[in-house]
């Protein structure tokens, strides 16, 4: 049975970056990353997935470009404000519990999410024992994580964010504007490791209380996610915290039996072992 | 530019001009008055209009009038000079009027030439800006435009790109130049030129502003142009020009018509840049929606997909249900007719008991019934037949001695039957004793020695040679064989001779031989006179008197005697009964009296179990211990010690565990039963008091005064009562033998019972009282107990006395740390140490928490969520054995113990961040005698080795992880290196991160070598050992 030249075509093309690169898309849910190659393949101005291959290996500024169209980078600070707000009020009593915390950020994109997380963290009181790793495949999105900056007009949206995540003073607290630009408080990432980290190939590298991954899952297919969610799973402790994306869901994953449901309105879901909670207390109370 | 070439051509006209205008001149002086040469004048002045200058033409005119006159005065006479005079005055007049048109049209023409260039300057320009450019090349092209048309030298332009005015491009601007990149409205000219809105002509410009040059020079302009450039009124840009020469007044016109355009322009550039990046924006957020739809269709798929599987899964389990219930119902059936046909059976083997028992109950009592009247019978018939008033007849005699021979007859058979019966119901007890062979020989020699005289008939008795003198057997019963084969020798025989001979067998046992000379058996029925009540010939009694019951009871005595029986015989000649038995007789067949345990096995399970004492019957030598279960355990199944010395009493604790699903092992002396104690921590002991060495007391004496094994519950069985004495020693139960299996069972079920739902006990270490309180309801439940203690020192004490499942420990005590605590109870051996959670108020730094974590695996600060994870915590300690590792973590602790001589004594420093890899890392090295440091991130690396450089051991090797706080492996690794002292220092990085050039990183940065995560154990040893130096 032959393939259609557009699926051989692409396969070449995932192929030819991985191999010259590293970078595995093969996981990656096949229609997305369609897309996305067309979106790229009009803007570099090829007429083919082929042609854009030979731009890929033999020009080596094609790939930096290329890389961002595969990897999006849609976000806000405080996006779904209410997930914010759940983190604030359930998660973080629990939190408190621990005498030093460890949080990370798996595909950080450009940051919003550290910075609003180091932001919830600080007006909580948790900012001096927690340690935040913020982690990217793509070396763009990290060094633009690092840099904190963004643009003026996408702060009011920010704003609006915050303070519907419970804010307790006004965003403005934290950053400086000029020149159409806005920089976070370079003391909010203090605190924070920032590594490239690719979740098809690379391993745990700490144990942590709270993992938030939004809107990545998404992009994968159905055994890549549980990839992930292996590495979301081995590195956390009994009861600690897994934030994903309001859409996104751990119920067809392998590992759904390792967690329980802690917000599942907004995604939080916690990592157990052999009695849920439930069980626990019922049991301890009889 | 236009300019320029059209000047190119004035000194030709000019030329020309100066001609005409000389040669009428000439001409008119030359001629004679009256003849109008000067009208040619008129030539020159219409050319020049054409020139480029409106004073030209006015020049000519007043030039015409003074040749005029010149002419008038110089040229010789002619007509008349009136007449002449108002010729050149209307000529002048003409040269006049042709001179002022000539002005206004000359700079009529300059002004539309102007007005044409501007014009083609702005369309050129329109064009420049034509097409969609962005706001870099927009800025570029338009300069470039304005720079070459107007001829400036240098030129900037600004423009509103969202950040302020931006400089944007320029045109020949040197490197050097002091040109700002962002305007403000207070800069300066052109910072007023923006708020003004108005363009600019600078003069005097400062030397430094904006210079032009090339490499060969430089220069400062003499104008500056600065116009701003709007959109809609509002000023979005500036441009900037600088001009060498003078500037035309055009040039300025031009800018500010054009203004306005380009603004226009560059705010559509602006625009259209912000509308492509909404464009992507909005892409990228489609992209993502549908994504997200994608992924929601594809769970949606799955759901249903599921959701169909848990329908037909659900008819299936109904079906099965279905099934299941016909099953559970056949299966009950089945049960009861089971049931019935056990409790029938059962019935019928209590009938059989009750009928056997009846039967020997029968036999006793009929025996004893038949007896009686046979005894006064017999006597009674005596003497008669003794006749002492001698008052009978002969014949009278006669007829009491026949009565007296019947009732004999009738007393033998009756005792036949007793013994046939005896030995059928199993009651017949053989009694082993010494015996004499001559003394059982010479007591049946006397018995038949009459009886056989009396038929005329020899008797002969003899011993071979051979024969042992005495032999272990039952004599009561080896005479009942031998009497009823002499007597039915001597029955038999008519003549000749009966004949006892006492042999010895090869095999060592003896025979006794009896030989008659009688009528014989004959072959075929050889085998049917053993069987009861049945003789070789049915006639044969009549003749020869018995109920053929003696054989048969010959032959069961036989067996019972370990014996045989053998006949030979040949019709009409003879026959040999042989009786063979061993010499020394031991209590019948290999498993004690297997007649008496299968009347057991008939009995109610509720008899009394004796265990077999000294004088009963004959011991059954066995091993003196028994094989227990020491060698099967695998260390978690449920375990009881039984300290036992009787093998049998033993062997039945062994079977009576097992059946309840227990492991057992026995010990045979209170030495041995401490000892195993100790070892192997059963869940419960059993303690015969009466042991070999010492008094079982003293076991449980020992056994509860040590830590180790005081919790074990001991269970007391004893043949003497100390029941007082050892429940003060602190046994739980006390049994007293013979014990009842019921009890036994009994006590067993309860320690099951009790170790499933064991009340499981919780020390509580908090000095806040209402706190302890708290902590004390909380965790109290059915199976939980709570000890409380406020000081440390209560604590320790109560560690020492009891074992505690799990320890709840505040950190700040009164009298000493919960840190020292700790400590303490991890070196002192005396405390029994149970896991621990740390639960306290104040916040802990991270070498605090570095040190808890050695020994505690829990720590929890108190706040709003703390109760709940406390409970967590403590439920799980005590619900759960399993280990919380993974796997391949539990294998890494559980490596065998070689010592290395590589790694032996070698010091290693281990930085990583991750807490769990910290100390499995440190479990896998100090088995082999590594010494090994910790650091937490590249900065206390740094620190550690400098601090270990004059330690002893200096490292020897480092394991370093890459992502890590304030300073990550490799920049560490980087650091590291360019210490001389370290250059050769090996470093093994350990790196979570996959990729190829991830690695090359790390080899880069200066590893000597890289391992992935999750560690492979084995790997990671033999990296350590390559690159350990030497």
């Amino acid at each position: 049975m032959t393939d259609a030249p557009d699926d051989i075509e692409l396969n070449l093309l995932l192929s030819a970056i991985r191999q010259r690169y590293g970078y595995d898309f093969h996981g990656y849910s096949r229609p997305s990353v369609t897309r996305r190659l067309q979106r790229a393949q009009s803007y570099f101005g090829c007429d083919s997935l082929s042609m854009l291959q030979h731009r890929v290996l033999h020009d080596p500024s094609t790939m930096p470009q290329l890389l961002n169209f595969m990897t999006v980078q849609v976000s806000e600070m405080f996006r779904d404000p209410s997930y914010f707000r759940t983190l604030r009020e359930t998660v973080i009593p629990h939190l408190r519990t621990y005498p030093s915390l460890k949080v990370w950020v798996a595909g950080c994109s450009e940051g919003e999410e550290l910075y609003s997380l180091a932001i919830l963290f600080r007006e909580e009181g948790l900012e001096e024992k927690t340690i935040f790793y913020a982690t990217d495949v793509n070396p763009d999105a990290v060094k633009r994580a690092k840099a904190g900056i963004y643009a003026m007009d996408r702060i009011p949206l920010f704003t609006r964010n915050h303070a519907a995540a419970g804010g307790k003073v006004s965003l403005a607290e934290y950053y400086t504007a000029a020149y159409g630009r806005a920089v976070f408080d370079k003391t909010l990432r203090a605190r924070t490791v920032f590594a490239e980290h690719n979740l098809v190939s690379d391993q745990v590298f700490a144990e942590v209380q709270l993992v938030s991954c939004r809107n990545v899952l998404i992009y994968f297919d159905r055994e890549l996610q549980d990839r992930a969610i292996g590495l979301f799973k081995d590195s956390l402790p009994r009861g600690g915290f897994l934030g994903l994306g309001s859409r996104e869901s751990l119920r067809f994953s392998k590992y759904f039996s390792n967690f329980a449901d802690f917000s599942p309105a907004e995604r939080i879901y916690r990592r157990d072992v052999a009695h849920s909670h439930s069980e626990v207390t019922a049991h301890a109370l009889a | 530019m236009i300019r320029a070439l059209d000047r190119s051509n004035e000194p030709l006209l000019l030329s020309i001009v100066a001609a005409l205008m000389a040669g009428p001149f000439v001409a008119d002086l030359l001629v004679p008055l009256g003849v109008a040469v000067w009208v040619s004048y008129l030539l020159p002045i219409v050319l020049t209009y054409l020139g480029w200058r409106p004073q030209l033409p006015v020049i000519l005119a007043t030039l015409v009038t003074f040749f005029m006159v010149a002419g008038y005065m110089l040229s010789p006479v002619g007509v008349d000079e009136d007449v002449a005079i108002i010729n050149r005055g209307f000529g002048v007049l003409t040269a006049w009027i042709m001179g002022g048109a000539g002005y206004y049209f000359v700079k009529n023409k300059i002004a539309v030439q102007a007005q044409e260039w501007v014009q083609a300057g702005e369309v050129g320009l329109s064009q420049t800006m034509g097409g969609e450019l962005n706001l870099a090349s927009l800025g570029e092209n338009i300069l470039r435009y304005l720079a070459e048309y107007l001829g400036a030298r240098v030129g900037v332009i600004y423009m509103q790109n969202g950040q302020g005015l931006t400089k944007t491009a320029t045109y020949a601007l040197p490197a050097s130049a002091n040109v700002p990149d962002v305007i403000n409205a207070e800069d300066g000219v052109l910072g007023q030129a923006v708020k003004d809105g108005r363009a600019f002509d600078i003069r005097d410009i400062p030397d430094d502003y904006l210079s032009f040059g090339s490499a060969m020079g430089k220069g400062k302009p003499r104008h500056v142009l600065a116009v701003p450039l709007k959109a809609d009124g509002i000023v979005n840009g500036v441009v900037e020009l600088g001009f060498s020469g003078d500037l035309d007044p055009s040039s300025l016109t031009l800018l500010e018509r054009v203004a306005p355009a380009i603004g226009t322009a560059v705010r559509s550039a602006v625009y259209r840049a912000q509308l492509r990046e909404l464009l992507e924006q909005t892409q990228k957020q489609a992209e993502e929606l549908q994504t997200q739809s994608e992924e929601l269709r594809a769970s949606n798929e799955e759901l249903e997909e599921s959701q169909t599987r848990l329908e037909r899964q659900q008819a299936e389990l109904e079906q099965s249900n279905v099934q299941l219930e016909e099953l559970a119902q056949q299966l009950e059936q089945q049960r009861d007719e089971l049931q019935r046909g056990q409790l029938a059976l059962q019935a019928q083997a209590v009938e059989l008991e009750r009928a056997n028992q009846y039967k020997s109950e029968f036999v006793a009592n009929m025996s004893h019934e038949l007896r009686t009247p046979l005894n006064s019978l017999l006597i009674m018939a005596r003497l008669l037949a003794d006749n002492r008033s001698g008052n009978l007849t002969d014949d009278q005699v006669k007829y009491a001695e026949t009565i007296e021979a019947s009732g004999n007859d009738l007393l033998n058979l009756i005792n036949d039957i007793l013994d046939i019966s005896k030995i059928e119901a199993g009651r017949l007890e053989i009694r082993p004793e010494e015996l004499q062979t001559k003394d059982v020989v010479s007591k049946l020699r006397t018995t038949f020695a009459q009886a056989a005289s009396q038929k005329g008939l020899t008797l002969r008795v003899e011993i071979e040679d051979g024969v042992p003198a005495s032999f272990v057997s039952d004599g009561q019963r080896i005479e009942q064989v031998l009497k009823n084969f002499l007597s039915n020798a001597v029955k038999f025989t008519e003549r000749g001779e009966v004949a006892l001979v006492v042999s010895s067998m090869s095999d060592g046992r003896i025979a006794f031989n009896v030989h008659d000379t009688g009528i014989g058996i004959p072959e075929t029925q050889l085998g049917i006179i053993f069987e009861a009540f049945r003789q070789a010939d049915g006639t044969i009694n009549r003749r020869y008197g018995g109920t053929g019951l003696g054989l048969s009871i010959c032959r069961e005595l036989a067996q019972l005697l370990n014996g045989e029986i053998h006949v030979t015989s040949t019709e009409g000649k003879g026959s040999v009964f042989t009786l063979t038995v061993p010499t020394h007789l031991e209590a019948a067949a290999k498993d004690g009296t297997p007649i008496e345990t299968d009347r057991a096995e008939i009995r109610h399970i509720t008899e009394i179990l004796t265990p077999p004492t000294a004088d009963a019957q004959p011991k059954i030598t066995r091993p003196r211990l028994i094989e227990d279960d020491r060698d099967n355990l695998a260390g978690s199944e449920r375990v009881i010690l039984a300290v036992e010395d009787d093998p049998a009493f033993a062997r039945i604790l062994f079977d009576m565990a097992h059946e309840l699903g227990f492991h057992c092992l026995v010990a045979s002396t209170a030495e041995e039963g401490v000892a195993l104690a100790r070892q192997y921590l059963p869940h419960a002991v059993i303690l015969d008091l009466g042991l070999p060495d010492h008094t079982g007391l003293s076991v449980l004496d020992r056994l509860k005064r040590d830590v180790r094994t005081r919790h074990i519950p001991v269970h007391v069985v004893s043949a003497s009562d100390y029941a007082q004495t050892a429940l003060a020693y602190g046994a739980i139960s006390y049994m007293l033998k013979p014990v009842k299996r019921e009890e036994l069972i009994h006590t067993l079920e309860q320690l099951e019972m009790r170790m499933a739902q064991r009340v499981r006990q919780v020390l509580i270490v908090e000095d806040d009282k209402t706190q302890l309180e708290s902590l004390g309801l909380l965790l109290a439940s059915r199976d939980v107990e709570t000890v409380g203690v406020r000081t440390a020192a209560e604590c320790l004490e109560k560690l020492r006395q009891t074992t505690f499942d799990c320890m709840v420990l505040d950190l700040s005590l009164p009298d000493v740390s919960g840190f020292d605590v700790l400590e303490q109870l991890h070196e002192n051996e005396d405390f029994s140490f149970p896991p621990v959670i740390v639960y306290t108020g104040r916040d802990l730094s991270a070498d605090e928490e570095m040190r808890l974590r050695k020994f505690s695996s829990s720590i929890i600060i108190k706040g709003a969520k703390s109760p709940e994870r406390l409970l967590d915590e403590v439920t799980l300690f005590l619900h759960q054995v399993v280990s919380e590792l993974p796997p391949k973590q539990q294998r890494m602790l559980t490596q065998s113990l070689n010592h290395d001589a590589v790694l032996e004594g070698r010091r290693i420093l281990v930085v990583e961040d991750d807490v769990r890899n910290v100390f499995s890392l440190t479990s896998i090295f100090e088995p082999h005698g590594v010494m090994v440091d910790i650091a937490r991130n590249g900065r206390e690396a740094l620190e550690a080795l400098e601090r270990l450089s004059s330690a002893e051991p200096a490292v020897d090797l480092v394991l370093m992880d890459v992502m890590m706080p304030e300073m990550d492996g490799l920049t560490a690794t980087r650091e590291i290196r360019k210490k001389r002292q370290w250059k050769d220092l090996p470093v093994i990085m350990l790196t979570a991160k996959a990729m190829a050039e991830d690695q090359q990183q790390c080899l880069a940065a200066g590893a000597n070598d890289y391992l992935a995560k999750p560690l492979d154990v084995d790997k990671l040893l033999s990296l350590v050992r390559v690159w350990m130096p030497r």
